[in-house]
């Protein structure tokens, strides 16, 4: 099986650690809930991820060096 | 009304009503099907009683006192004979009546599993998903439960038969149970053939099997007794038969309102139903409110007969069937004639909310016409919600034919007179503009700048006429409003549909005209892909202070020039204005000095620069390139390869060397354009863009440029050798199929021999037409129009010109040659299996030669399938960007740079994930953003303002108007006024 997360053109998923996610959450003044969703199977997410965490993705951007977004994993 | 102060709406909640409440509101109930008497009064208690509204002006409400139009009407109320119950809420009640215990009416959950259910409905509605799903899985989960958990009940399957009829199925013991028993029982009987036992069964035995009496056994055998479920279980085993079948047991609305009735509320709650607003038997409705007649207005036809609207009918119905069946009833009539008059009144109930259901025949008005019931009012694009709230039709809108004006600037708008004095604009009258507004009311409504109402302080509005427009003038006072007609640089709003982009409306300037069209500059044709074959657009004026200053600080076409989509301009110089600019500074040819100040006559240039030399006749000469650097910014400088091929250099403003054509001024990203509007600004773009149309124009107009038929004609040996290169082609293909028939042909990678032939066939055919175009090519000059116009790419292309004048091609239906026709062939006029080319639509001949007819039937063919295309992908495409726009309409980009939805839930952590604007931003895949030059430009700036801060200030245009522009720029032209324009970067 290929494993889709060392594919070149799927960005850098990361497990933010508490601190990471009251940072984040702090900085945008949003709740937890109002992050976009990845879902729980989803085959970029790290092995040690589950369904409550915040996922910090770092994409290349041409514009922007690089383009960090957050997820919060959920069931389904 | 206008002295009520606004109101926010704190928050409105949705949920059923309360019958009770029905009744509390209602102003009468309903009695009578009729309508009005025979004197045309309304009789009471029918369904246009006085008391649910007025419509009639004049009367006064007998509820509220009010008059038609303020009077909103009020609900009346039918008490229904039976209950019925409410299609809207068919699926709901199925639901309900699966989930719930048809004894007790719990939830068929036990406790820990309506717990889970309780956090998952926190859950969904924390991460705003629909709860819905919620309820369909307790659904689910609830159906599995044979046994109530609470009362131990037995649960049976219920059937819903669209769309309001509910059955409960039962397996219920068959009538001839003796006579199947007995069949089992006896030797070679069902089942015992399967085990092998072919003894008969006696009752003793099976007495013992079953372990009941064996008189009862008897009894059942007999059929005098019938036995009880566990008993009938235990003998299907013994006997291996089925002595059941299902039982449908209709649900009847009143059993369903009564099962209902005993849902407990917690119970409610889990299924993310609030009992409060919602209790589910008012699903089930025992009164029907009956709408006020302002929602179903009568209407008098011109022979004085009264017409009913479509619901008033309907209500007819429902009333008279209410009628029968409350005497039936009384009069004692069997179950079977309650029951039909109870389906009835269901129909017209069901049909009352909506008529379009499957299943159900749609209920007809006497001509035949389906009935335009309460759902038909609202679904749809002719809906109330997409046809009157979203969409409406507006007042102050023109609409008529467009035609091209390329004296305009791309700002304005030219306005027929008719249009002009028909569409006002509010003007507040002060003692600054007092003597304005006397003289647009003096002239009246019909002189055109007119006025057409006015309106005194005290609110009253007074029409101009020419008979009162002298006196009316006379009394105009400040604090008055007057309604003028449009004059010359009003600002209004220019839309073209479909529009697609946010390009399709901007805002023009108007300049009023005679005759009919509205007149447009050509070079704004792009954005609203427009063409004067007949289009028609729409012009709407601005009616107050706040529209027009947005309208002109964004949505002027000067603000609209680079296009979000790409990042370039849309905006720019096309077709002839190319050819134009083309034979300007290609071949950089001379003027002499009347020709020179000719062709810049329609720009702002007046002072021609130094002559670039003198002639053989000692006359001086300006040479093309030299006039079009007129136009440039003076500090300009750029270097780019042209579409024609060759280096474009500009330095200081001055065009060195190269071609100007599609790549430097053109619409869709032309260099020249794009780095001025993004260094210079978008009004010295406007300019720039304005006075290269003219100059274009002119050019052309001095070198005279037109396409006959004669300019596709090539010499008769060029003929010989394009037909050579085609009968090799013929020979090659012919080779090819050989090959094929012999079955020699090896097949490609992934492909079938057949596949194979036709790809072989279709590159050599393709190849014979490219050099049959190469050839025609050599022997066009340079000057040839048709190669103009594609060299400098304003119109059409090489290969446009190859099909005109050596050969057009192979003809394809889906990609593939021509295959479709008769059986194995094309057309009658070639052998059953012929492969060759010119039996598969390749057509050998030229557009100016002409094609034979069976070319002609095949190019027909291709053409068509064209046109199928863009038929099928503007359809598509409409509904993709409908879809599209409902789904992104209301994201929005916060003040911190997020982008976020309504529910402020976070889309994007910062717009586009960069937070740049496309179309402030320059760069492409090849050219990053040049950070250095930004910083030194900055920079630069910042140093010289310092200098001439007072100078630079003073020579800015306001970018408010375009004439208000011309004028300060016409006090002191360039260089001056033209490098201040940009305000960035002048370095002179």
């Amino acid at each position: 099986m290929v494993d889709v997360s060392q594919h070149n053109l799927v960005p850098e998923h990361s497990v933010l650690d508490n601190g990471g996610v009251e940072a984040v959450l702090e900085d945008y003044g949003v709740d937890r809930t109002d992050l976009p969703k990845i879902t729980r199977r989803d085959p970029a997410l790290p092995d040690e991820a589950e369904v409550g965490d915040v996922i910090e993705i770092r994409r290349d951007s041409r514009t922007a060096d690089n383009a960090l977004v957050y997820r919060l994993v959920v069931d389904s | 009304m206008s002295d009520q102060t606004p109101k926010e709406i704190g928050s409105v909640s949705f949920g059923l009503m309360d019958p009770e409440t029905y009744r509390e509101i209602s102003a009468t109930k309903i009695i009578t099907a009729d309508t009005y008497d025979d004197d045309g009064y309304p009789i009471d208690m029918g369904l246009m009683d006085p008391r649910l509204g007025v419509i009639d002006p004049g009367l006064e409400c007998r509820t509220c006192g009010k008059h038609s139009g303020s009077c909103n009407g009020h609900f009346g109320h039918i008490e229904l004979a039976a209950p019925v119950i409410h299609v809207g809420f068919a699926k709901l009640m199925r639901r309900l009546l699966r989930g719930t215990c048809r004894e007790c009416s719990r939830l068929l959950l036990t406790e820990e599993g309506m717990d889970e259910l309780r956090s998952r409905l926190v859950r969904t509605q924390q991460l705003g998903e629909d709860p819905q799903d919620v309820l369909k899985a307790a659904i689910r989960q609830a159906r599995k439960t044979d046994r109530c958990p609470y009362c131990a009940s037995e649960q049976y399957e219920v059937k819903h038969e669209k769309p309001t009829t509910y059955y409960e199925v039962q397996d219920v013991l068959v009538g001839d149970y003796p006579e199947k028993m007995a069949a089992a029982m006896q030797p070679g009987g069902s089942g015992d053939e399967e085990s092998g036992d072919t003894g008969a069964t006696s009752p003793q035995e099976l007495a013992e099997e079953t372990g009941i009496d064996l008189s009862r056994i008897n009894e059942i055998l007999s059929g005098e007794f019938r036995p009880r479920p566990e008993d009938r279980q235990s003998i299907e085993e013994a006997l291996d038969v089925d002595l059941t079948e299902e039982d449908m047991n209709k649900l009847m609305p009143s059993d369903i309102r009564d099962w209902f009735e005993d849902v407990p509320n917690e119970d409610l709650e889990v299924l993310g139903i609030d009992a409060e607003s919602s209790r589910p038997e008012w699903m089930v409705l025992t009164v029907l409110p009956v709408p006020p007649v302002t929602a179903r207005p009568s209407i008098t036809l011109d022979n004085g007969q009264r017409s009913e609207d479509d619901l008033t009918h309907k209500l007819v119905d429902i009333i008279r069937i209410n009628q029968r069946f409350m005497e039936n009833r009384e009069a004692g009539a069997p179950q079977l004639i309650i029951e039909d008059l109870w389906e009835l009144l269901q129909y017209h109930v069901t049909t009352f909310m909506d008529n379009e259901i499957s299943g159900t025949p749609p209920a007809r008005h006497r001509s035949g016409r389906p009935l335009k019931t309460l759902s038909q009012r609202l679904k749809g694009k002719e809906g109330r919600f997409r046809g009157s709230l979203s969409g409406k039709r507006v007042n102050f809108s023109a609409r008529t034919v467009i035609s091209p004006d390329p004296t305009l600037s791309l700002n304005e708008v030219g306005v027929p007179e008719r249009v002009a004095s028909e569409m006002t604009q509010t003007m507040n009258v002060n003692l600054q503009n007092l003597e304005d507004a006397r003289r647009y009311v003096s002239n009246g409504p019909v002189g055109h700048p007119g006025a057409n109402y006015v309106q005194r302080p005290d609110g009253r509005r007074l029409k101009v006429t020419e008979k009162n427009c002298e006196e009316l003038a006379e009394k105009v006072q400040a604090g008055w409003e007057v309604n003028r007609h449009l004059v010359d640089g009003d600002i209004v709003i220019f839309n073209r549909q479909p529009s697609l982009h946010r390009m399709s409306i901007m805002a023009h300037e108007v300049v009023v005209m005679p005759y009919h069209t509205f007149r447009l500059n050509t070079t704004v044709c792009p954005p609203y892909n427009a063409d004067f074959d007949g289009d028609e657009m729409n012009m709407h004026a601005l009616q107050n202070e706040e529209a027009r200053a947005e309208a002109r600080v964004l949505m002027r076409v000067q603000e609209q020039i680079l296009s979000p989509r790409f990042g370039e301009n849309i905006i720019g110089a096309i077709q002839d204005h190319i050819s134009g600019t083309y034979l300007l500074t290609h071949r950089n040819p001379q003027f002499n000095k009347t020709q020179a100040l000719d062709l810049l006559r329609a720009t702002q240039v007046d002072e021609l620069p130094a002559a670039d030399g003198e002639n053989d006749t000692g006359e001086a000469y300006w040479s093309g390139r030299t006039l079009f650097s007129e136009l440039l910014p003076e500090d300009l400088d750029l270097e780019f390869t042209s579409s024609a091929g060759d280096e474009v250099i500009i330095e200081d403003g001055q065009l060195i060397e190269g071609t100007i054509d599609e790549d430097a001024v053109g619409a869709f990203g032309g260099e020249v354009v794009d780095r001025v509007i993004k260094t210079d600004g978008s009004t010295r773009a406007r300019v720039l863009i304005n006075e290269v149309a003219a100059l274009a124009m002119r050019a052309i107009m001095h070198f005279g440029f037109s396409l006959g038929i004669d300019d596709e004609s090539i010499p008769g040996a060029a003929e010989e050798q394009i037909d050579e290169a085609i009968d090799n082609a013929y020979d090659r293909v012919e080779e090819l199929i050989t090959t094929y028939e012999a079955d020699e042909l090896e097949s490609l990678p992934g492909r079938t021999v057949d596949e194979t032939l036709e790809m072989k066939i279709m590159q050599t055919l393709g190849k014979a037409r490219d050099s049959a175009g190469d050839i025609a090519e050599d022997h066009f000059a340079d000057d040839n129009p048709a190669v103009i116009m594609a060299e400098s790419g304003a119109r059409g292309s090489l290969l446009n010109l190859t099909q005109m004048a050596a050969c057009v091609g192979q003809q394809a239906v889906r990609g593939e040659r021509i295959n479709r026709g008769y059986e194995d062939r094309t057309l009658s006029h070639y052998e059953p299996n012929d492969l060759s080319a010119e039996a598969h639509g390749f057509v050998e001949h030229s557009y100016r030669g002409g094609l034979d007819p069976q070319e002609f039937f095949f190019h027909a063919m291709g053409g068509r399938e064209g046109l199928v295309d863009t038929a099928v992908r503007t359809s598509k495409s409409g509904y993709l960007q409908r879809r599209l726009i409902n789904a992104l309409s209301e994201l929005e980009t916060q003040y911190d740079g997020t982008v976020r939805d309504t529910r402020d839930t976070v889309v994007q952590f910062e717009f586009g994930e960069d937070g740049t604007s496309p179309v402030q931003v320059s760069s492409g895949e090849e050219n990053a953003i040049d950070v250095d030059a930004i910083a030194d430009r900055v920079v630069e700036a910042e140093f010289d303002a310092e200098g001439s801060e007072a100078v630079a200030a003073a020579a800015r245009p306001t970018n408010l108007s375009e004439r208000a522009d011309d004028r300060s720029a016409g006090l002191d032209l360039p260089p001056a006024a033209e490098a201040a324009t940009g305000g960035v970067n002048d370095d002179d």
